[in-house]
């Protein structure tokens, strides 16, 4: 009995049990009420108090203060600190482009991180060391890859262009019309590794009969892949391209690197906004954007976290 | 058998616990200096990474071998990354923290670190005026000075030789880039026409017998150093920030005509269309490689393009002049420390610094490296960069308006102008929306 | 049933797929082109590098790796090692906070919906929000510039994301086997220890291994919250980042070393966790 459950363990939630009337509660252990519930949360409620409330609230008195470097002791701004992020057009711009930018590479990340995965699903000569050589790229922290990716890519010293031109591509990678589809191959190149890691996981846990099943007809191979294969993983590309999109909403590092928001504000995305403004001093100026960051963002979370955590009732 | 697995693995996991757990409070790190038992004061220092940092470890590690004994201090230097140094000093800063004893500070920056130092008595005299009173706020001294950074053109010595001699294409070429038929001309007498035909004469589009790719490198990446390397424009062809009045100029004909300058060198090629990417370390690989033979650069870079370990294609190669322009001037800003007035050892910070303020700490401290801001420490310095950068201290700068935000407003120039610098929107619009925001950061 | 039908699918006699092999190969060239170029770079001399990429001017030498291990006056083992600390404890408290919370929520409904999204809306929040208000906290508890600090600024991050996969895998898993846990006289802690957590273990294993990862790769709260004890790699270099230029070689080399941690802690976590845990559940 416990040997079919085993085998159905699996990071993507899957259409293979049976469901019942009360689908949502067969998830829950009744024993487990009660104070099990409290004790069980206790470590992430102590947590939580010490290392979120505090901060949550001292940010956002800062936004409501005259909190610059200037002003040691600050006074009280009421929402003007909002009012002005609010009425700076290049607020505006970073959010929309750093919008589009999250949308275009998770889709890409999504599309490429499962097509690897399904690519490398078969056995084949070299599959562990390829595996390690797959992943590496996510073990490199994006700060020293952004200064690797400035050395690579200049165009002076740099492999890339050297390359490109030896094989007669004259192409200027950060000019200001190719810096931002250059960003975004490279967020590509960087992260690729991420999605593919999970999708992965989740397809070491697809039951082996489906595999079977779809091994034994080669030519319904796509259609085993889209009706069959993508419905079972639908949680599991939610959670890989939720993490993705949070991670490249926060970007930071490489673009501040590359480009420093530039040129003018181009390449500015929130957080270097955000940065930009902490760097001059000006603290209730830079706590009113993240607050505004969060709340403009935030009708975003309870869409898709139901869809995670819904998973199998589908 | 379960039971005794779980045991088992409860166990390991326990024991990582503990074994990480104390080695961590073994790590624990006291803030600030602290006073160890035999009553030696232990201060700490924050500097940048690089030949300012590595200067004054040797000026601090005389100090603790020598007077330090007597005194009964010790200074320790606390390297901090170049890039993000001063937002982490304004979080120490505004938080009032005693870790530090003494802050890096610099003259675009003090009018914003004053209220969280201590005022200093220094030995005026000693040092260059305008460095003393770069680093003043209300006429109270807030800063020692130490590195001063000016702008220089590094040239190839080589290449340009081979201009001077070549009149004729010179004259061709600065005819189809200007309009008007130029002459070659040495560096040092160059306004910024000049910069513009010979960085054409150099550019293998315009003169495909160059020897470099391009004529120079611009550094136009949006960052405040580059907005002060673009100051240099402005102030040469008689613009400034403020006109006579106190009020924003930034609208002016000369202001316009700064930004023309960039914008020509980048929309006509002269320069690779990355730079506007580019800034200190791009432009020293454009020179390094032999890509470009000339460009304006900090001062700072001269070590590294003179040097054949690190730079074998310009070593022995490299000549240094001052700026475009009638007067030649230079943007100058210096670098400072500070003693912070939350420090928890403020007799013995003071004591400390009374030691660098003098000729023969500084002169260790260029000798080991640095650079002073101090007539007699860099007498008997004779390389050429140093000698070109008495000269420039002497009379060669020119000084921003001395403002509060003034790190603010360089932000902000970077940020309205810099699209503008590599033909991205208007150039009028551009400089409209810098002055706007120096009309608010400047209060005027 | 099905294991039988599995090794059966294992023992049949495959063609070879080196073409797979070198489809796979080439897109891990690829996106180990940065790496690949590090290397390349750290074992070039100065001079070649700042002449071309493709000098090899001086010939190829171990100075970058010597400088950054020891020669440029700064301490990168105890930097390396402060990362490693910092990592191995945010996995490790992350699962003590996160393992339990999951199952709160996931079986008992604790915190409703809300819960978890208030949390996960957390990361939406640029991380510089909380760097002051951090810095307040560590320095008043005197933690400042420690480990632990870094430690708990880490946990702190990872959190939305552990919680996250690990409510999506616990969801998966059915009651029925704690049911039957329970009506062996079980107890819900000793359901979740012995019964529970070794079928998580897929799970458990991507959640440490990316939080590793990404506490390894912290920069921000890193450089707000150490200054000389707790400096992590990541911050150390940026110290070959100087005003009179900018040392790509001394860069690559930390580039190259800071990788092998975080793989070898792959490599461990692969093998033996999932060995580990799961070899619990197999009665």
């Amino acid at each position: 009995m416990s040997t079919s459950t085993t085998d159905r363990v699996r990071i993507a939630p899957g259409p293979a049990r049976q469901r019942g009337p009360r689908s949502g509660r067969t998830n829950r252990n009744p024993r487990a009420q009660g104070t099990a519930r409290w004790v069980l949360s206790s470590p992430l409620i102590l947590f939580l108090a010490v290392l979120v409330a505090y901060p949550i609230v001292n940010g956002v008195t800062s936004s409501l203060q005259n909190h610059t470097l200037l002003n040691p002791t600050p006074g009280w701004a009421g929402l003007s600190n909002y009012w002005e992020v609010l009425t700076d057009g290049s607020f505006w711009y970073s959010l929309v482009f750093t919008l589009g930018y999250t949308i275009v590479v998770t889709a890409f990340e999504l599309v490429l991180g499962f097509a690897l995965a399904l690519f490398f699903d078969k056995a084949f000569p070299g599959k562990k060391v390829l595996l390690s050589a797959l992943i590496l790229p996510i073990m490199i922290a994006p700060a020293l890859m952004g200064i690797m990716f400035r050395l690579m890519l200049s165009a002076n010293i740099g492999v890339v262009p050297a390359a490109l031109d030896a094989i007669g591509i004259h192409a200027s990678l950060l000019s200001a019309s190719s810096v931002i589809p250059m960003l975004v191959v490279l967020d590509i190149v960087q992260w690729t590794s991420f999605t593919f890691l999970i999708f992965h996981a989740a397809l070491q846990s697809v039951p082996a009969e489906l595999h079977e099943a779809a091994q034994l007809d080669r030519a319904s191979k796509p259609r085993y892949v889209f009706s069959i294969l993508l419905p079972l993983m639908m949680p599991t590309i939610f959670i890989a391209g939720f993490l993705r999109a949070i991670d490249g909403f926060r970007t930071f590092d490489v673009i501040n690197v590359l480009t420093a928001g530039g040129p003018g504000i181009e390449t500015t995305t929130l957080s270097i906004y955000v940065y930009k403004i902490l760097a001059g001093g000006n603290f209730g100026l830079a706590s009113a954007a993240a607050v505004l960051i969060a709340l403009i963002m935030l009708p975003i979370i309870p869409f898709v976290i139901r869809r995670i955590t819904k998973g199998a009732t589908s | 058998m379960r039971k005794a697995k779980l045991a088992r693995r409860l166990g390991v996991a326990v024991a990582a616990v503990t074994a990480v757990a104390l080695t961590l409070t073994g790590c624990n790190a006291t803030g600030g200096g602290g006073t160890s038992a035999d009553g030696v004061t232990d201060l700490k220092m924050i500097m940048q990474p690089g030949p300012e940092a590595d200067a004054m470890s040797k000026v601090t590690a005389a100090y603790n071998k020598g007077p330090g004994v007597k005194d009964k201090i010790h200074v320790d230097v606390t390297q901090l990354s170049r890039a993000d140094s001063f937002a982490k000093e304004a979080t120490l800063m505004s938080t009032k923290s005693s870790n530090y004893d003494f802050y890096q500070t610099a003259s675009y920056y003090i009018a914003q670190h004053a209220q969280y130092l201590e005022p200093l008595k220094l030995d005026a005299s000693e040092y260059y005026t305008s460095s003393l009173d770069s680093l003043k706020v209300d006429g109270k001294q807030y800063g020692l000075p130490l590195d001063p950074s000016v702008h220089v053109i590094f040239y190839r010595t080589d290449l340009i030789k081979q201009m001077l001699q070549d009149k004729t294409t010179f004259e061709k070429i600065s005819k189809e880039v200007l309009g008007k038929a130029l002459e070659p001309k040495d560096p040092s007498t160059w306004d910024w026409d000049d910069y513009i035909a010979s960085a054409a004469y150099f550019t293998q589009q315009y003169n495909p017998a160059s020897p470099t790719k391009y004529g120079t490198e611009l550094q136009a990446k949006n960052l405040v150093y580059n907005a002060m390397v673009w100051d240099d424009v402005l102030y040469n062809l008689g613009g400034s920030w403020l006109n006579s009045s106190g009020k924003p100029d930034l609208t002016s004909s000369q202001a316009e005509q700064a930004v023309n300058v960039y914008r020509t060198i980048y929309t006509k090629g002269m320069t690779s269309p990355d730079s506007d990417q580019a800034e200190f370390p791009e432009t020293q690989a454009a020179l390094s490689s032999g890509n470009a033979a000339f460009a304006v650069q900090w001062d700072a870079g001269y070590a590294q393009l003179n040097s054949a370990s690190q730079s074998p294609k310009t070593a022995g190669k490299i000549g240094i002049t001052r700026v475009p322009g009638a007067k030649h001037l230079s943007h100058v800003h210096t670098l400072a420390v500070g003693i912070n007035k939350y420090g928890k050892h403020l007799p013995q910070a003071r004591t400390f610094v009374a030691y660098l303020d003098s000729v023969p700490a500084m002169k260790t401290y260029v000798a080991a490296g640095g650079l002073a801001s101090m007539p007699a420490a860099l007498a008997d310095q004779s390389s050429p960069d140093i000698s070109a950068l008495q000269g420039i201290l002497k009379d060669g700068t020119y000084a921003e308006p001395n403002l509060p935000r003034a790190f603010d407003i360089y932000t902000a120039l970077a940020n309205d102008l810099s699209g503008a610098w590599v033909g991205q929107g208007s150039t009028t619009s551009a400089l409209q929306k810098a002055n706007a925001d120096l009309a608010k950061l400047s209060g005027k | 049933m099905t294991q039988v039908a599995a090794t059966t699918l294992r023992h049949r006699p495959k063609p070879k797929g080196w073409w797979r092999t070198a489809a796979v190969l080439v897109v891990a060239l690829v996106i180990n082109l940065p790496l690949l170029n590090a290397i390349f770079t750290s074992l070039k001399t100065d001079a070649a590098i700042g002449t071309s990429p493709f000098s090899v001017k001086g010939g190829f030498n171990f100075d970058h790796y010597a400088a950054v291990l020891g020669g440029s006056g700064y301490n990168f083992p105890g930097y390396l090692l402060n990362s490693a600390q910092l990592s191995i404890g945010t996995v490790i408290l992350v699962m003590i906070v996160a393992i339990p919370a999951s199952y709160a929520i996931v079986r008992t409904g604790f915190g409703g919906n809300w819960l978890l999204e208030a949390i996960t809306s957390l990361r939406l929040v640029p991380a510089m929000f909380f760097a002051v208000p951090f810095f307040l906290i560590f320095s008043g508890l005197g933690i400042y510039d420690t480990v632990v600090g870094l430690i708990l600024a880490n946990t702190f991050m990872q959190l939305p994301l552990a919680l996250l996969i690990l409510c999506g895998t616990l969801r998966d898993v059915p009651a029925e086997v704690e049911e039957a846990a329970a009506i062996d006289g079980a107890g819900p802690y000793r359901s979740l220890f012995s019964v529970v957590l070794p079928l998580l273990a897929p799970g458990l294993v991507a959640v440490g291994i990316l939080v590793f990862v990404f506490a390894w790769s912290d920069y921000l709260f890193a450089v707000i919250l150490s200054s000389s004890g707790a400096v992590p790699v990541t911050v150390g270099a940026a110290f070959f980042v100087t005003s009179a230029g900018v040392q790509w070689g001394n860069l690559a080399a930390v580039t190259v070393i800071s990788v092998i941690i975080p793989l070898c802690f792959a490599f461990i976590a692969q093998r033996y966790l999932v060995r580990g845990l799961s070899a619990g559940a197999i009665k």
